[in-house]
């Protein structure tokens, strides 16, 4: 088959866009069990769509190509665009365009009266292309399913008018160009022309956008609190796996940009988290009966989530800092209160103050407790590897950055 | 159906090409011009090629078209259902767009459905009139490129009031705030909205007479070893920054990170945050800070 910039299916690409802007220096005899010439394509639709943004370097192991993008100083996700480039056939399109201006008067018309209009138009060109009733009929349909036209019944004759268009899209420029990159499923967004340049947007994380379809599937099951089955592609094997979840909540992380399904296993009887990019599909299944009884479940698991994590066992670790600061440098107090999320904050005396929480898996917040590093007096944790971890880590550190004795001094 | 041509690249560029083609101005040269311009790379060759081929019976040899309207596309229920989930967000009290049309639509999501679970916690005030006020006044002389008093106390509580000429408002979804950027006086200066106390439009400027100063750029470079999945963790949480990676060998990685000055005491603790996975090995300025944290945090625990 020709090679053509457009694809039939999204979720080949996913793969490669993620590889490329997460990691970038992959080698293209890395890209495994996939053909060479299929990386190239795939490669060459990238550079198609993204053009200046991706790059590439030589290394002994060969070209590796990359994206790369500093999100700050762009209006729009860049990643968006994959979802710009789906395939269509020749009478995909010129249907489109067709039965839309047949029907642009306003007039409400059957399929065998659109049918006679598309032949007058086609009466315009010499070269045959052959159109029958039936496939205008299938085009009417699909079209009605998307919303861009409605169907009207008199007795045995359907009829097919354009969907009205009564939203002002002009009044919601500033809207759309804002809630494109921020809200959830903000690739839609992107369907719209009318946005403007106003906006710029900071810690601005954007591969979730190809996670969009995944997203959408789970969304709907939310809201139609229904069971899913998911496959699911293991981080640490090459074998996939099956999951059936009732799924609840939809976490989303603005410090990494993940995103991840939380729901009620029915094989483990307790909660559980996956990562949104590691779905490959969301089969939807029944209705969840006692779904209000789940979400009483998560209300009181939620009270006491760091992140994302449940631990191993689902027991909770009681965890204590102390950290001290310096005249002038309140703002610590003021990082911690935004920054806690959960538990207490306790001021000792003028200069110090005690973080207290009880939450399922201590380790998630060595990160943020790392980014204290200079000011903790104190760490106690009832979960020993949490401590553990943090004091020898430290030590590493301090050898680090210039050894044991004189190099952070 | 998310992924579906009628939003696709080329279907808009189709539309304005029949858009000229039914006014009757449709050119060769204004055809490959179009699709330079709004469609992919490679779209340069296929786009003109079906329709000269007759294969997309869409444009005659003429540059006429049998289409009688300019090509319109009615908002599918997905845009508009969308579009009905945005008005359940505490943020679009700032925008105020015309909701007439969605009265009967359902919405696409709940707010209620996502958790934010690191967002920090004091976000900008979204239902405060006067914030409200503002951030309409600030968007008001975007649009019509006109120049700004804003009177806001800075972060030490002094009161601040500066002419300006407003660039851009910047949105952090991790801190859940706006700032506002702004020229003038060969400065550039970044206003917490939250902290504006009021806002007065002044005359129009002159765009071509404004230069915005950009932030200044530096480079770090780190030495990161894959241990706890160290390395997917560490290229996603950097991912919105421009980088480059290099694998030294089997588990180590170099990484360089081109950031903005302004940002460093943020990206200095960030990196902190991960602890010896990763290593700054340059810029030496840089590691003299970390240094500087790690010897505090010694005298702090020996108390």
């Amino acid at each position: 088959m020709a090679y053509s910039e457009l694809i039939k299916s999204f979720s080949r690409i996913r793969d490669y866009m993620r590889q490329f802007y997460v990691y970038g220096f992959k080698s293209r005899e890395e890209y495994g069990e996939k053909s060479a010439r299929s990386y190239d394509n795939e490669r060459r639709r990238i550079e198609s769509w993204l053009g200046d943004l991706m790059s590439f370097h030589r290394t002994r192991d060969g070209k590796n190509v990359f994206l790369s993008v500093d999100s700050r100083r762009i209006p729009s996700n860049p990643l968006y665009k994959a979802f710009h480039a789906k395939s269509f056939t020749d009478k995909d399109v010129t249907l489109h365009f067709y039965i839309l201006d047949i029907l642009a008067s306003g007039e409400a018309l059957t399929a065998g009266q659109i049918t006679d209009g598309i032949e007058e138009y086609l009466r315009n060109f010499e070269m045959p292309f052959p159109m029958d009733e039936s496939t205008v009929r299938k085009k009417l349909k699909e079209y009605e399913a998307l919303g861009l036209l409605t169907a009207q019944k008199q007795g045995k004759t359907v009829t097919y008018c354009r969907s009205a268009h009564t939203v002002d899209c002009e009044s919601w420029r500033d809207a759309l160009a804002f809630f494109s990159e921020t809200a959830p499923l903000g690739v839609i967004g992107s369907y719209f022309q009318e946005r403007s340049d106003f906006f710029r947007f900071k810690h601005h994380y954007i591969l979730h956008a190809l996670d969009s379809e995944i997203l959408l599937q789970l969304l709907d099951a939310i809201s139609q609190r229904r069971v899913v089955d998911l496959l699911i592609r293991s981080s640490r094997g090459k074998d996939d796996f099956n999951r059936t979840i009732c799924p609840l909540k939809i976490y989303r992380s603005t410090q990494t940009g993940r995103q991840y399904i939380l729901g009620y296993s029915y094989i483990g009887k307790h909660m559980v988290f996956y990562r949104l990019d590691s779905i490959k599909t969301v089969t939807m299944g029944s209705e969840e009966k006692q779904y209000d009884k789940y979400m009483g479940f998560w209300e009181k698991f939620d009270q006491n989530l760091w992140g994302v994590s449940t631990g191993a066992e689902y027991t909770m670790d009681h965890i204590e800092m102390t950290v001290r600061f310096g005249a002038g440098e309140e703002f610590i107090l003021q990082r911690l209160e935004r920054e806690k999320r959960h538990g207490t904050l306790e001021l000792l005396d003028e200069h110090t103050c005690r973080f207290a929480a009880d939450v399922y898996d201590a380790s998630e917040m060595l990160p943020w407790l790392r980014t204290f590093i200079g000011r903790i007096v104190e760490l106690q944790c009832t979960n020993g590897y949490v401590t553990k971890t943090f004091y020898e880590d430290l030590a590493r550190m301090y050898k680090m950055y210039g050894g044991e004795d004189h190099a952070v001094s | 159906m998310l992924f579906h041509e009628v939003y696709g690249s080329y279907f808009r560029v189709l539309e304005q090409i029949l858009t000229h083609a039914v006014k009757g101005d449709l050119t060769g040269s204004l055809l490959t011009r179009l699709v330079q311009e709004k469609a992919f790379a490679e779209s340069g060759l296929s786009i003109p090629g079906h329709l000269v081929s007759g294969s997309w019976p869409l444009v005659d040899a003429n540059y006429g078209t049998p289409l009688r309207h300019v090509p319109t596309q009615p908002l599918t229920t997905l845009q508009k259902r969308w579009l009905k989930a945005l008005l359940l967000d505490p943020r679009m009290a700032l925008f105020a767009p015309n909701t007439e049309g969605l009265e009967d639509v359902e919405s696409l999501f709940s707010p209620d459905s996502f958790v934010y679970f690191d967002r920090y916690a004091d976000g900008d005030p979204y239902d405060d009139p006067t914030y409200i006020a503002c951030f309409h006044l600030v968007l008001q002389a975007l649009r019509e490129k006109r120049k700004l008093r804003v009177r806001f106390r800075g972060h030490t509580g002094i009161r601040h009031s500066i002419v300006c000429v407003p660039v851009r408002l910047e949105y952090s979804p991790k801190d859940d705030k706006f700032r506002l950027l702004t020229a003038g006086d060969n400065r550039r200066h970044v206003i917490n909205l939250a902290r504006v106390r009021s806002c007065e439009v002044l005359d129009a400027y002159a765009p071509e007479e404004v230069k915005a100063a950009k932030p200044k750029k530096q480079e770090l470079t780190v030495r990161l070893v894959d241990e706890r999945n160290a390395l997917e963790r560490v290229m996603l949480h950097f991912s919105h920054l421009e980088k480059e990676t290099v694998r030294l060998d089997e588990g180590t990685y170099q990484m360089t990170l081109h950031y903005d000055k302004e940002d460093e005491t943020e990206l200095l603790i960030r990196i902190l945050s991960f602890g010896p996975v990763l290593q700054v090995t340059a810029p030496d300025s840089f590691i003299s800070l970390i240094r500087e944290r790690l010897a505090r945090q010694k005298i702090v625990q020996i108390g």
